[in-house]
């Protein structure tokens, strides 16, 4: 896992991809600790659904293109911060096997005030579905199967 | 030579990560997608983006420069 120095602590980088599960807790106290100016954080959060295109889904796998996922996510996070005027953001992505009902995605967007804040986050989790070379596979008791289009 | 690699559904339909492919000087984008294409028909259905040196590039007519690592992908469905 990438990580940084912070005023002597280990602090998780706050952009990055990992295989562990997140603690959204811990993600937004990294953000709050990045400015006492903040008036408001909007974050989302995308789980595995159990269930898609009329099958039950037990674990989605997920591959990566990881230099470029890093290299994209660090673009959405610096063009996120400037077009709304955040004041920091964390973006978050699991890879490898997610079990059903699992948290996948983390984003989280801090400004002074809730407009920017909420629009940036949305912005955010649009951009990344976009822009960044991650894939997943749905595993059903009957089969595995790439996902090739998201609604 | 050109590092070729593939992810995901693309990988699964060509049945391999990466491949290595002979520069040739000239080369555009557009004549490595027509190569590829031509041996990977089915996994080149899904193809929508490219990326080299992994940074994503929309001009096909753009040159290939020897060394090159170029990934054609599906469409992303991270999140």
């Amino acid at each position: 896992m990438a990580r940084h120095q912070i005023e002597g602590h280990t602090a998780k980088a706050a952009v990055r991809i990992q295989q562990e599960d997140f603690s959204q807790d811990e993600e937004i106290r990294a953000l709050r600790s990045s400015s006492t100016r903040m008036g408001g954080i909007a974050t989302f959060i995308g789980c595995a659904r159990d269930f898609s295109e009329g099958r039950s889904v037990s674990k989605i796998s997920f591959d990566a293109y990881g230099s470029m996922v890093e290299a994209e996510m660090k673009k959405l996070h610096a063009e996120a911060i400037a077009k709304f005027n955040l004041l920091d953001a964390r973006i978050v992505h699991r890879i490898g096997v997610v079990d059903a009902g699992e948290q996948i995605v983390f984003i989280a967007a801090g400004a002074e005030h809730r407009a920017p804040a909420l629009q940036a986050c949305q912005w955010l989790i649009d951009e990344l579905k976009q822009r960044v070379p991650i894939w997943k596979k749905e595993i059903t008791p009957e089969g595995e199967a790439w996902v090739t289009s998201h609604p | 030579m050109i590092k070729v690699m593939f992810f995901g559904p693309v990988a699964e339909r060509v049945g391999a990560n990466a491949l290595q492919v002979e520069f040739r000087k000239g080369m555009r984008l557009d004549d490595l997608h027509q190569q590829m294409k031509g041996l990977y028909p089915a996994a080149f259905e899904i193809v929508c983006f490219t990326a080299v040196n992994g940074e994503h590039v929309r001009d096909v007519q753009s040159p290939v420069a020897d060394n090159s690592e170029v990934v054609f992908m599906s469409k992303f469905s991270g999140g």
